[in-house]
C-alpha cells in the first residue's frame, strides 16, 4: 500500500513537472498586482546592498551536481569547474589557449601528445601542482566507470615534472577538448572524499556544500591568475521554477529561467538571452528500409531516402516563424549542428520558407498528387513518415506540430508520435526523430554524420552515409592542430558539391537553436557570454571570473 | 499470572518481528522486480544529457562499475545479501553510500513530518471535535466546507499558492531550502531552520487536516446519537462536560488509528511538498532516485518508508492497548 502509494507520488511528480511550470505562470500573473505593490522595499534592499559594494552573489543557474566535484567522475564539462583548473580553456571566441599548459606538440602521426606545463601553480593546500597530478587525474577517471570517456588514451606518462605525455590508441585530433574539459585534481589530496572536499588550483575554493541546497565559495588566494572579483560565491540548487520565484522575491543575483517566463517582468533583473549551440532539428532516415540494425531494429524509410523530400522539407520550413512562434523569438535559425562554432562552415546557410522552391524540387522528382488526397504520390509511394519526439518536452512538441503543419501545403504528410526515449530508441533508425544536439567538442559532428557511427546508440540514427564526407572527417581527426582540423570540419559540411548540410546531402532539418536565458541583476556584467552547449544552466559560469558589478 | 503475561508479550513481539521480516523481503523483491522491469535503461539514465559524449565503449564501463550488467537474480542477491551484512549499498546518482545519504536527508524530512503531522492531528482533531457539538450551525457549516475543499486540494498547488503569496510577494518567508542562503553552517540559528520549515509544514498541515476532522466529526456524531449520551444528557449533562466524560475516550481510538495510518500519506504529501520548496529531504531523493533509475538508493528508502509506516502502526497499535482496557483484557485472555 504504501510501496504504492510511493509510485503513485514519483509518477504523479513525473506528469506535473508540465502542470506545474503552468500552474506557476498562472499564479504568477494572478498575483503580480501584489507583488507591484510589495516590490518597493525589494528594490531598496537590492539598491542598498550594491551600495555596500557586495564582493558577494547568489545564483540559482542549475540543479546540483550530485556525484559532487570530481572532475574525474564528471564535475565541471559544462561550466567553470571552480576548484580546479584545466590545462587548456576556451576563450570568449572559443578559440583553444593555454591555462595550467604552457603549450603543447603533436606528433605527425597525430598519436603522440607532448603537454608542457606551468611551473608557477599551486594547489589551494599550496602544493605545487605537477605533470604527476596530471597523469594521476587522467589515470583515475579511465578507470572510474563514470560520464567521462577517455577510452581513446592509450596511455599517460609524467615524462618530466612539468611535463605529460599522452599516447592515444588513434589520431584524435578532438582530444584536446578532453583536456579543455578536465580538470586537475591533486595526487596528494585526492580520495574517497574528494568530491565533497575538493581541493584544486582554480579561481575558487568551497567553503560549504549543504547538499542538496546551496555551495559556498570563496576565491582562491593561491590562484595564479588575476583573482575574481566576486570574494564569495552562493549556487543554490532550485529547479526552474523555484529559480523564478526566487529571481521574483529579490533573493538571487542571477536565475536560469524557462522560455514560458520570459514575458513577464522581474524588477531590477534584466533578462539575458544567450546565443546557444542547444539545438533541434529533425534526423531523417537516410537509406531505404529493408536493412536491420546490429540490434535487431528496422532500419530505413522509403520517403525519408529520397533525397528531394528531404531537400524540400528543409526548403520549405520558415525557421523564422518557429524561432518567434514557438521560442517566444528566444532562438536563432538553425542550419547545422554546430552553427556560429569555430568549425562551422556559413556556406552552410540557406533560402528557406520558399514553399514555391521546394514544390519545384518535388516535381522535378516525380512527386504528384495523383489522387487529389492533398498528399503526393510517387511510383504508389505515398509522401508521408512518421516523426517521433519525447512526449514530456513541450518545446519539441510544438516544432514538431508546427513543421508538420508547414508541410501540409507541400503535399507531405508529417504524422507526429509522441513517445518515451525508450519507445523512440526502437523506432529511431526506421522513423524521423526530433533530436537535440550542441556541444563544444567537434567530434560531436562525427559522431552524429559518420558512418562509422551509424546505429550507435543515438549517433547517426539516419544511417547517413557519404564517402567524401567521411574522408574530411578522417582528415579532420588526423590534423595536429585545430586551424587545420576546422578547415576539414568546414568541408564536411559543405565543400562546394557535396556535404552533410542541407545543400549537400540534407540527412537532416535543422530547425533552432534554443537561446538559454537567465535573469540578471541590472548592475551585474557577466561578461562577454560564449556560445552555449546543450544543458541549460551552469555553463553561464565559465566566465564567472571576469564578471563584476557595472560602474 | 505473571509469567503468562510475559509469555504472551513475547509471542505478540515475535509475531511482529515475523510480519515485518516477511514484508521487508516481499517489498525489496516486488519493488527489485519492478524498478527492473520498468523501461528506464538505467545508464541512459546515469548519462543524462551527457549521451553527447559518452561513447558505446564507456557504456558497458559504467554497466560493469555498476553492476548492472549482471542476470537480475544474480543483482538481487548480491544486494541483499549485502543488506543482511547492513550494507545498502551506494548510490549511482550520488556516488556515496546510500545509508549516508539516507541519514543526512532523513533529519531534514523527519522534522518536516513530525511537525505537519502534530498540528494536523490537533488541529484536525479539534475541528472534528468543535463540527459535531455544534452539528449544522454555521460553523459546523464552515469546517466542513473548508475540509471537503482541501480534500480535493493537491498538495503541491497548495504548496506554490503558499511559496508565491508568503515567499515570493510578502517576502516574510524564504522561497525555499532548510537554510538560509550564504550562511556558513556555524552561523545558521534554530529560528533560522524553523522559518524554513514554517511554509511546508504549514502546507502538509493545511492539507492534512481535511481527513481527521471530517473522521472525528463522523463519529462523535455517532456518539452523540448513542443511548448512553442520552441518557447523560437526560442527567443534565451537556457541552463539554459531555465531550470530556463521554466523547473523547470513545471517539479516541479512531482518531489515533486514522492518524497513524496518515504516516504513509505524510511521507507521499512529504515528498510533493519538498519539491514545490526544494527542501533537501528524502523527498528530492526520491523522486530523482526513481526517474533516473538509481536502484540502491530507491530500495533503501522504499526499505525506510516500509519501517516508517510499520512503525507508525506498531504505535498505534501499542496505544490502544494503554487506552482501551477492553483490548488489554483481550489479549491476555
Amino acid at each position: 500500500m504504501m510501496f504504492l502509494s510511493l509510485f503513485v507520488v514519483l509518477g504523479e511528480i513525473y506528469l506535473k513537472k508540465k502542470v506545474f511550470s503552468f500552474g506557476l505562470a498562472c499564479l504568477v500573473c494572478c498575483l503580480i498586482l501584489v507583488a507591484c505593490s510589495t516590490s518597493k522595499n525589494v528594490s531598496e534592499k537590492a539598491e542598498d546592498s550594491v551600495t555596500m559594494k557586495r564582493e558577494e552573489l547568489i545564483l540559482a543557474v542549475g540543479a546540483e551536481p550530485e556525484t559532487g566535484f570530481d572532475p574525474t567522475t564528471g564535475w565541471g564539462r559544462y561550466g567553470s569547474p571552480l576548484f580546479q583548473s584545466t590545462l587548456f580553456k576556451r576563450d570568449d571566441e572559443l578559440a583553444i589557449v593555454n591555462d595550467l599548459a604552457s603549450g603543447y606538440d603533436v606528433s605527425e602521426d597525430g598519436k603522440v601528445w607532448i603537454v608542457k606545463i606551468r611551473d608557477d601553480v599551486k594547489f589551494s593546500d599550496g602544493v605545487p601542482l605537477t605533470a604527476a597530478d596530471v597523469q594521476f587525474t587522467f589515470e583515475t577517471a579511465l578507470t572510474n566507470g563514470s560520464v567521462v570517456d577517455f577510452n581513446v588514451v592509450k596511455k599517460v606518462e609524467a615524462t618530466d615534472e612539468y611535463t605529460v605525455k599522452f599516447t592515444l590508441k588513434e589520431a584524435q585530433s578532438t582530444f584536446i577538448n578532453a583536456l579543455v574539459a578536465t580538470g586537475i585534481v591533486p595526487k596528494h589530496a585526492y580520495g574517497d572524499d574528494y568530491a565533497g572536499n575538493p581541493i584544486g588550483s582554480g579561481p575558487f575554493q568551497l567553503i560549504q556544500w549543504d547538499k542538496g541546497q546551496q555551495l559556498i565559495v570563496e576565491a582562491n588566494p593561491e590562484y595564479y591568475d588575476p583573482i575574481p572579483f566576486f570574494k564569495k560565491v552562493t549556487f543554490i540548487f532550485l529547479n526552474e521554477d523555484a529559480a523564478f520565484a526566487a529571481a521574483q522575491a529579490g533573493q538571487v543575483d542571477v536565475a536560469y529561467i524557462p522560455a514560458s517566463f520570459s514575458q513577464l517582468n522581474v524588477l531590477n533583473m534584466r533578462l539575458e538571452a544567450v546565443k546557444t549551440v542547444d539545438n533541434r532539428g529533425i534526423a531523417f532516415p537516410f537509406v531505404k528500409s529493408g536493412e536491420v540494425s546490429s540490434t535487431g531494429l528496422p532500419v530505413g524509410n522509403d520517403v525519408t531516402a529520397d533525397r528531394a523530400i528531404r531537400k524540400a522539407i528543409n526548403l520549405a520550413i520558415d525557421r523564422e516563424a518557429l524561432v518567434d512562434g514557438v521560442l517566444n523569438g528566444h532562438g536563432t535559425p538553425a542550419y547545422t549542428s554546430v552553427d556560429g562554432l569555430p568549425w562551422w562552415n556559413p556556406e552552410s546557410v540557406h533560402a528557406d520558407a520558399d514553399l514555391d522552391g521546394a514544390q519545384k524540387i518535388l516535381a522535378e522528382a516525380g512527386w504528384k498528387d495523383n489522387d487529389h488526397d492533398g498528399t503526393l504520390e510517387k511510383e504508389g509511394l505515398k509522401a508521408e513518415f512518421s516523426l517521433y519526439y519525447p512526449a514530456d518536452d513541450l518545446t519539441r512538441q510544438s516544432l514538431a506540430i508546427t513543421v508538420a503543419d508547414m508541410m501540409k501545403p507541400l503535399g507531405i504528410n508529417i504524422i507526429i508520435e509522441g513517445e518515451s526515449w525508450d519507445t523512440i530508441e526502437k523506432k529511431m533508425y526506421s522513423n524521423a526523430v526530433l533530436m537535440g544536439w550542441g556541444s563544444h567538442d567537434p567530434l560531436e559532428m562525427y559522431n552524429v554524420y559518420s558512418s562509422e557511427e551509424a546505429g550507435v546508440d543515438y549517433y547517426n540514427t539516419g544511417f547517413y552515409k557519404n564517402e567524401t564526407v567521411d574522408t574530411y572527417f578522417e582528415k579532420a581527426l588526423n590534423a595536429t592542430n585545430e586551424k587545420e582540423a576546422n578547415e576539414y570540419w568546414k568541408k564536411a559540411q559543405w565543400d562546394g558539391s557535396t556535404g552533410l548540410s542541407a545543400k549537400g546531402d540534407a540527412p537532416w532539418a535543422w530547425l533552432v537553436n534554443i537561446d538559454h536565458l537567465y535573469l540578471v541583476n541590472d548592475r551585474l556584467d557577466i561578461g562577454n557570454q560564449r556560445i552555449h552547449p546543450h544543458g541549460h544552466g551552469w555553463p553561464v559560469t565559465d566566465n564567472l571570473v571576469d564578471w563584476k558589478w557595472n560602474k | 499470572m505473571n509469567k503468562h503475561a510475559l509469555i504472551s508479550i513475547g509471542i505478540y513481539l515475535l509475531k511482529k518481528v515475523l510480519r515485518i521480516a516477511s514484508l521487508l523481503f516481499a517489498i525489496c523483491l516486488i519493488s527489485f522486480l519492478l524498478i527492473k522491469s520498468s523501461p528506464i535503461d538505467p545508464i541512459q539514465a546515469y548519462v543524462g544529457a551527457d549521451m553527447i559524449k559518452v561513447g558505446p565503449e564507456q557504456r558497458e564501463k559504467i554497466a560493469e562499475y555498476w553492476g548492472v550488467d549482471k542476470p537480475v537474480i544474480e543483482q538481487f542477491w548480491s544486494w541483499g545479501t549485502a543488506i543482511l551484512a547492513g550494507d545498502l549499498g551506494t548510490s549511482m546518482i550520488y556516488r556515496r553510500p546510500v545509508s549516508e545519504i539516507i541519514g543526512e536527508r532523513f533529519l531534514h524530512s523527519l522534522s518536516l513530518m513530525i511537525t505537519a503531522w502534530v498540528f494536523s492531528g490537533i488541529i484536525g482533531f479539534v475541528m472534528g471535535v468543535i463540527a459535531a457539538m455544534k452539528r449544522n450551525t454555521w460553523i459546523d457549516r464552515l469546517i466542513k466546507g473548508y475540509c471537503y475543499i482541501l480534500a480535493s486540494t493537491p498538495t503541491f498547488w497548495m504548496g506554490l499558492l503558499l511559496l508565491i503569496i508568503f515567499a515570493v510577494s510578502l517576502g516574510w518567508f524564504p522561497i525555499g531550502l532548510g537554510v538560509p542562503v550564504g550562511v556558513l553552517a556555524d552561523d545558521v540559528t534554530l529560528w533560522d531552520r524553523v522559518r524554513h520549515l514554517i511554509l511546508p509544514a504549514a502546507t502538509l498541515s493545511i492539507v492534512g487536516v481535511g481527513n481527521v476532522a471530517l473522521h472525528t466529526r463522523q463519529k462523535l456524531m455517532d456518539v452523540l446519537d448513542s443511548e448512553y449520551v442520552l441518557f447523560a444528557r437526560a442527567r443534565g449533562e451537556q457541552g463539554f462536560v459531555l465531550f470530556w466524560r463521554h466523547g473523547l475516550r470513545n471517539i479516541a481510538i479512531p482518531a489515533i488509528t486514522l492518524q497513524f495510518a496518515a504516516f504513509s500519506e505524510l511521507f507521499g504529501g512529504a515528498i510533493l511538498a519538498e519539491q514545490v520548496f526544494s527542501y533537501p529531504g528524502l523527498g528530492q531523493a526520491t523522486v530523482e532516485a526513481g526517474l533516473r533509475g538509481d536502484v540502491p538508493l530507491l530500495l533503501g528508502l522504499v526499505i525506510l518508508s516500509a519501517l516508517f509506516v510499520f512503525i507508525g502502526n506498531l504505535i498505534a497499535d501499542l496505544i490502544y492497548h494503554l487506552l482501551d482496557p477492553r483490548m488489554r483484557e483481550g489479549r491476555t485472555l
